[in-house]
């Protein structure tokens, strides 16, 4: 076949993906890191989606997406993006500290360990540090995604679709590695990382997911923000986040801070911490996501925390 | 970059307009060409263009000299630099760290400390490939099977972006001729490109990655939680996973290079069909088991030297063949595995000459051995290895069996026994129908696929890592 017709083949068929798969092209560059080809994905993107949610062309991607039980994970109006401060309000009942059925080898606790892609060695070691037959965890890391870009992932629409999918005792969070971007706060401010309202907006955006993952207080959500990073500019960052999900914790029933950024190897950066008397490679190669053996130290760290909702974890 | 993206379609409808614009006119061709492939391998990091620049030029320098060299003493010491630097790449970048934690442990437990520093080093994606494919070239020149090439040859060799990632590993003498060669616009394979293409977009995305995510992850992920029949999916189907993550990445990469005019040799021929070990690696990541073969196992003397020496062979190939895919026990006891497995058949065949055992128990034991080895392939470590192993007979509920998931695993392995000329028939129908006709059906499929993989996107192909 000449070259010119396998151009009009690949034309065809790329345009006929643009268009019916519109949606997923917008939301793919919404995913992106800020930058050219973001922009020019988004650019080309929303105008195609407009036009094909205009003329129906949706609607085969939407009776795919059910076909394959496929669930959305962004929506419109949500509380994450057009909520109010209200919600960090300190909560009375903070001040008195829940009690939760306690497992036993018969009923062991079931853990959901969710997050971004620091989740899933954190999930893995979660199993074998605990004391046998206590918990059954599952692992569901939602790579790439963060609080600050709710058009790409929504995290208050998957925690929803998350929990009434399972029976959970308790929830373990490990995210904010993608999260050093700009944010809207529900006024329609936008807020830089550094500035005082980025910290208040993230703080209000983990309170959401955070009561949704809890089901009000029914169950303990233990948060994870990121770790001390080797990228000083990273670190900076990482320090406000955790800030914020500490001041979370004032309002939200059941939520729990797990600070694994300033009490692993004393709030300094390694690239190796001694577990059980050995020293181990801790970090990966980009200086933040934890390796499956340095997941050990923020695990028993989350232990640690649980232990304190649940004493039979105590002693492992 | 990944092929299966919005990032790599753009560029490749670019590449492609460009490349056959260019082919007239080779002096501009060649640089565009590596221009482009150089994007493409540097897209995540440019740094490591520059490794692939360090190869190209050494091994171009090493095989100037060996072509030229009257001595034949001097054309060894080129040939042993340019192995030695290849190696030593991948010895540092890839297995240093490795090496240095093992031997750290070593020191420790005979009670010396713990004295030496962990090291951490970024694996440049695709390494593994490139300094094979750097071997493959200077071993070929100097034993003639190939002429010495140009820098920018060896360069675009290296580079090639459709196969630089993840292989196919292609000798000189198959991709150096047809780069000299201006390609035909008027005969592009379109037929076989666009199926290759395709069918390699559905394999990664209905099949591989809806398999790791259903069972397989999960399971490996804590295989005591998991109850034998869970167990039992997730060992059949990381057979089947990664036979669709790995041959649906060559498929594209082939059919990639079918689109600009060149021909990449096959990989993967129905590999699951085999009735013993020795075809199975006729059949299975066909590139790597030729270069295993011509690279390694015959130089060490292959089966010239007697029984023993032979099953020492097949052994020592198999353990560095494992040894290649990743620096862990893991990968050497799935090479082991195969020698073993290789060895024992050898013996069997010699041992009951004229036996043969019936298609259906050859294919059964294949199967299964081949099943084992890739236990131990994907385990994270040894301990999760033996616990799936170890699993496979206890009961338990098991709500990740689903029918469309073992209907999933026992398709992906029966469609190999599809006639081949099915497919060649359903191409050249494809290629009959109009232009339109093609686009449409083809952007049909990339919608489905992108459907079935959901908001996560595709996920990582399995031999990036290494």
């Amino acid at each position: 076949m000449p070259a010119g017709r396998v151009l009009g083949v690949i034309w065809i068929a790329l345009t006929v993906a643009a268009l019916f798969n519109s949606e997923a092209l917008v939301r793919a560059g919404e995913g992106m890191r800020p930058g050219p080809t973001r922009d020019i994905v988004l650019s080309v993107g929303r105008p195609i989606d407009d036009v094909a949610g205009a003329i129906g062309l949706h609607l085969p991607r939407d009776g795919l997406d059910l076909a394959f039980g496929q669930e959305e994970k962004t929506a419109p109006g949500t509380e994450l993006e057009r909520g109010s401060n209200a919600i960090l309000r300190r909560n009375r009942q903070k001040d008195e500290r829940q009690s939760f059925a306690q497992p036993t080898p018969g009923h062991p606790l079931r853990v959901l360990v969710t997050g971004d892609s620091q989740a899933e060695f954190l999930g893995q070691r979660l199993i074998d540090q605990s004391p046998p037959g206590l918990l059954e965890v599952e692992t569901v890391a939602r790579n790439g995604t963060g609080l600050t870009n709710p058009a790409f992932f929504n995290w208050e629409v998957n925690a929803r679709q998350e929990v009434a999918a399972r029976d959970l005792d308790a929830v373990v969070m490990a995210i904010g590695d993608n999260d050093g971007f700009n944010v809207q706060a529900p006024d329609g401010s936008l807020y830089n990382p550094g500035d005082p309202g980025w910290e208040t907006e993230l703080a209000r955006r983990v309170a959401v997911v955070s009561s949704v993952l809890s089901s009000n207080g029914e169950r303990p959500v233990y948060w994870v923000p990121p770790p001390t990073a080797r990228d000083p500019k990273f670190n900076e960052i990482f320090a406000i986040q955790n800030r914020a999900v500490e001041r979370a914790t004032q309002a939200v029933p059941a939520l729990r801070y797990v600070d694994v950024y300033s009490t692993l190897a004393k709030g300094r950066y390694s690239d190796e911490l001694t577990i059980d008397g050995k020293r181990v490679l801790a970090r990966q190669p980009d200086g933040i996501h934890f390796t499956r053996e340095g997941a050990v130290a923020p695990v028993r760290l989350i232990l640690d925390a649980m232990a304190e909702d649940f004493p039979a974890l105590r002693g492992r | 970059m990944s092929f299966p993206t919005i990032e790599f379609a753009a560029l490749f409808a670019v590449v492609f307009v460009l490349s056959w614009a260019l082919m007239p006119h080779p002096s501009a061709w060649r640089p565009f060409i590596l221009a482009a492939s150089y994007f493409f391998y540097g897209w995540v990091d440019w740094r490591w263009v520059l490794l692939l620049i360090a190869s190209s030029v050494v091994n171009t320098f090493a095989s100037q000299v060996i072509a030229r060299s009257p001595s034949q003493v001097a054309r060894k010491r080129a040939l042993v630099a340019a192995i030695v630097f290849d190696l030593g790449l991948l010895a540092v970048f890839k297995y240093l760290g490795f090496f240095v934690s093992e031997l750290d442990e070593a020191l420790d437990s005979i009670g010396l400390g713990s004295p030496l520093p962990l090291v951490q080093i970024v694996l440049p994606i695709g390494i593994s490939f490139f300094t094979f494919q750097a071997i493959t070239y200077v071993v070929d020149v100097y034993r003639g099977v190939t002429p010495a090439a140009s820098l920018v040859e060896v360069a675009i060799l290296q580079a090639f972006f459709p196969h630089i990632v993840a292989g196919p590993i292609v000798r000189a003498n198959e991709l150096l001729p047809q780069l000299r060669t201006p390609r035909d616009p008027r005969s592009v394979l379109a037929g076989p490109a666009i199926f290759l293409i395709v069918g390699g977009i559905v394999k990664k995305t209905v099949v591989a990655d809806e398999l790791a995510r259903r069972v397989v992850d999960p399971v490996y992920s804590d295989p005591s939680a998991h109850s034998a029949s869970e167990l039992l999916l997730a060992f059949y189907g990381f057979a089947a996973q990664i036979y669709c993550d790995f041959s649906g990445y060559t498929d594209m990469a082939i059919g990639l290079a079918l689109l600009l005019g060149y021909q990449l040799p096959q990989n993967f021929n129905r590999p699951y069909l085999a009735l013993s070990l020795r075809e199975f690696w006729r059949r299975w990541h066909m590139t790597l088991s030729r270069w295993l073969r011509d690279y390694l196992y015959i130089p060490l003397g292959g089966n010239r030297g007697g029984r023993l020496r032979t099953y020492r062979n097949l052994m020592i190939t198999m353990l560095l063949g494992g040894l290649w895919h990743g620096a862990a026990w893991t990968f050497v006891l799935w090479g082991g595995i195969h020698g073993a497995a290789l060895s024992a058949e050898r013996w069997a065949r010699e041992r009951f000459a004229g036996f043969r055992l019936p298609a259906w128990a050859a294919w059964l034991l294949t199967f299964h051995v081949v099943c084992v080895a890739w236990v131990f392939f994907r385990a994270p470590d040894l301990a999760t290895a033996f616990d799936v192993l170890g699993g496979l007979g206890l009961g338990g509920p098991s709500p990740l069996v689903t029918l469309p998931l073992v209907l999933l695993v026992v398709a992906s392995v029966a469609i190999q026994a599809l006639p081949q000329g099915w497919w060649r028939e359903a191409e050249a129908w494809l290629v009959a129908r109009p232009v339109a006709l093609q686009g449409l059906a083809a952007g049909a499929v990339i919608v489905v696929s992108d459907a079935a993989l959901g908001q996560q996107g595709v996920a990582p192909f399995i031999y990036y890592q290494f």
